[in-house]
């Protein structure tokens, strides 16, 4: 699987708590969210374009930084 | 907000928030859906009030959307 490295404007648990939810919801994933550095790092099959999307649901501004 | 534009007002209960930026994400996200007329997120009742046109929107789908986003909605309160 692919290690992607996604950087969210989250500022608070309330915002990663978000981003978990979304993410636990579409399945198959693994990922790990670092609050302080704003990171979010997915595992996954799914095509960049699809887990873009699914963060983007939170309403937060998400950049896509390339691959681990 | 145009108020001869006749609305229904839904008020919806929000878990999840944490401070004034998951506030704004929502009534951002939320305020710019078709047939939604107004909302306001209240951060310390934990709910969202939103008038919204019932030709477009009902209080399902609102909730659905606040879901969608990651947080918990639940439609207990009053619909007027």
């Amino acid at each position: 699987m692919t290690k992607h490295e996604f950087e969210v404007a989250m500022t608070c648990e309330g915002c990663s708590g978000a981003v978990t939810r979304v993410l636990n919801k579409i399945g198959e994933v693994n990922f790990e969210i670092d609050l302080p550095k704003k990171l979010v790092w997915i595992e996954s099959d799914k095509d960049v374009e699809v887990l873009m999307e699914t963060l983007k649901k939170c309403g937060k501004e998400v950049k896509y930084n390339g691959t681990k | 907000f145009d108020p001869n534009m006749t609305g229904t007002t839904v008020s919806l209960g929000v878990e999840g928030m944490t401070c004034g930026s998951c506030v704004q994400s929502i009534e951002q996200r939320i305020g710019t859906f078709p047939g939604v007329i107004h909302i306001k997120v209240s951060l310390e009742q934990k709910n969202a009030t939103v008038i919204f046109d019932h030709n477009q929107q009902s209080p399902e789908s609102l909730s659905e959307a606040i879901e969608d986003m990651g947080f918990e909605s639940s439609l207990s309160e009053s619909i007027k």
